[in-house]
């Protein structure tokens, strides 16, 4: 069978399976053979568009809210209030704007994405696409990824500006121990450019792992409509855990060694 | 692998009429998921430019055969032919071409859910074709109405009923032109007048445009409608095999009960 759907047995087994899906999805998005489906892709930046940044954002824009609320509170506690955009801008712009980011992702397009493929399998429009001629994984998968490379950094970024105006909120005009100026001259002392390249490698890197783990669920799901249930139910608990590995390697590999705090001059 | 015994394969005389030109051929193929053993050594020609029928109890391999024929399983072992190419030996791209020459419909019609019924069967022409949208709109309408959907061809798959969804699927699987059409049960599902009205339909369409058309059923009657060669198969391997008028003649005793629907014969409840 030209497509790899096999599921490995063990866990090792699967995870080579998984491994060598994502790789000849990637594969086909490098060697521009998705670019025969163009227009399939764009269709799924459309509805990447349309379904999933507003949610992406709002649950961003709250995030964002926390952490001015968190960075507020405890810079009162230890007598700096006027230090509290050091707590918003390393909680908004390291971890909990990527983090929420999996999240949503993870919740709403790497489980639409297994339901969709899902469904798909089990009503044999696979298997349908295949008899046409059409490879399915390109057509499927490789669009999918591909629509996500080219929406999901704009759609980051713009949440990256909700979570920071959130903050925002929430330190100067909620809370309001500190001037808006003050604010900002704090925050902005504390990230520079390549924080935010760093913080969109670590959103992209989320994204991808999230497209790639609904496609090999979806594309192999089995067993009906409870097979697909429990196939969107596996590729959810496997993309946490794989956001918050991302999450910890990422923090670890970009600010462990040189953390880039402008303290002590 | 099942248990088997000589008494398995007694009614399999291996008696068929010889295939001058065939579309498709299985040789010796055999394929076994987990310990079911499905096909087991199947050898089997059907003609080109005829209506054959795969009929078989349950169970039996059919639906396994059709995706053998389009590249969708490989065997085990063996081989299966169209137009003389070896289907298993064809690098990826070469089997997605190959599979152009197909038109299949599938038990449920197997419509993209995404898509209303316009953009289903228009789906194959906008992939495999330069045609402009005026002439891809005249084609799919065209289909449309000679299935008996001309009316219905903004409505969604979900909108369908079974009878219609199958016709749509019929309709998407001869948009192409294709030299050979399969039909995984096309009955299925369906009460008898619509499965009469679709047999019909089958043999108006393949009198028009030719081609190897290959109907997988366990239903006798449609058989009897539109089948010009007929392959019994039970076990993964041929009973017997040939010519329609010939096997409702057949002397075998397991052909005959399969053939006449009866309850008495070497064929049980197993």
């Amino acid at each position: 069978m030209s497509a790899i759907s096999t599921k490995g047995n063990g866990w090792l087994e699967s995870t080579g399976v998984l491994l060598r899906f994502c790789g000849r999805i990637m594969g086909e998005v490098y060697s521009l053979k998705v670019f025969r489906y163009f227009g399939e892709a764009l269709r799924q930046c459309g509805i990447l568009i349309l379904s999933s940044t507003i949610v992406i954002w709002s649950l961003i824009f709250i995030i964002g809210l926390q952490c001015g609320i968190e960075g507020a509170y405890f810079n009162r506690s230890v007598g700096s209030p006027a230090y509290a955009g050091v707590f918003a801008a390393w909680c908004d712009l390291r971890e909990l704007v990527p983090y929420s980011f999996g999240y949503m992702m993870a919740a709403k397009v790497g489980t639409g994405i297994v339901a969709e493929l899902g469904s798909m399998r089990i009503s044999d429009e696979i298997d349908a696409l295949e008899v046409m001629g059409v490879p399915s994984m390109t057509f499927l998968c490789s669009t999918k990824l591909l629509a996500a490379w080219m929406v999901l950094p704009f759609v980051y970024l713009s949440g990256v500006g909700a979570g920071f105006f959130a903050s925002y909120l929430a330190v100067v005009q909620q809370i309001g121990e500190v001037s808006s100026g003050g604010y900002q001259l704090i925050f902005w002392m504390f990230q520079n450019p390549p924080d935010l390249l760093y913080s969109v490698i670590k959103g992209m890197a989320m994204a991808t792992t999230i497209v790639l783990v609904g496609c090999y669920y979806g594309y192999n799901a089995s067993g009906g409509p409870v097979g697909v249930g429990t196939a969107t139910a596996k590729s959810m608990v496997l993309n946490i855990v794989l956001v918050h590995v991302i999450g910890m390697l990422g923090t670890q590999l970009f600010w462990g060694a040189n953390p880039r705090a402008p303290i002590g001059g | 692998m099942s248990m088997e015994t000589t008494d398995d394969y007694q009614w399999h005389t291996g008696r068929t009429t010889p295939v001058e030109n065939a579309a498709i051929e299985f040789i010796g193929v055999k394929k076994a998921f987990g310990r079911n053993q499905v096909l087991n050594g199947l050898d089997m020609a059907l003609p080109e430019d005829q209506i054959s029928m795969i009929l078989g109890p349950s169970g039996t391999g059919k639906s396994v055969c059709i995706k053998h024929m389009v590249g969708l399983l490989y065997p085990d072992d063996g081989d299966v032919l169209i137009h003389g190419q070896s289907v298993p030996a064809m690098p990826d791209d070469d089997l997605f071409e190959m599979r152009k020459k197909f038109g299949v419909l599938f038990q449920d019609g197997a419509l993209f859910g995404s898509m209303n019924l316009y953009d289903n069967v228009a789906f194959p022409l906008r992939q495999h074709t330069d045609k402009g949208e005026d002439e891809i709109a005249h084609i799919v309408n065209q289909r449309l109405d000679e299935v008996g959907l001309g009316d219905a061809n903004d409505k969604m798959p979900n909108e369908l009923s079974g009878g219609m969804r199958k016709r749509a699927g019929f309709a998407r699987a001869l948009v192409l032109d294709p030299d050979i059409v399969l039909f995984d049960e096309p009955d299925s599902g369906l009460d008898p007048v619509r499965t009469a009205l679709l047999c019909e339909l089958i043999q108006e369409i393949h009198a028009e445009n030719g081609g190897a058309y290959v109907v997988i059923t366990h239903d006798i009657a449609s058989a009897r409608r539109v089948a010009e060669y007929i392959a019994v198969l039970w076990k993964g391997q041929i009973v017997e095999s040939g010519a329609a008028t010939d096997l409702f003649e057949s002397s075998n005793p397991f052909v005959r009960q399969f053939l006449s629907g009866e309850s008495q014969g070497p064929l049980g409840m197993e």
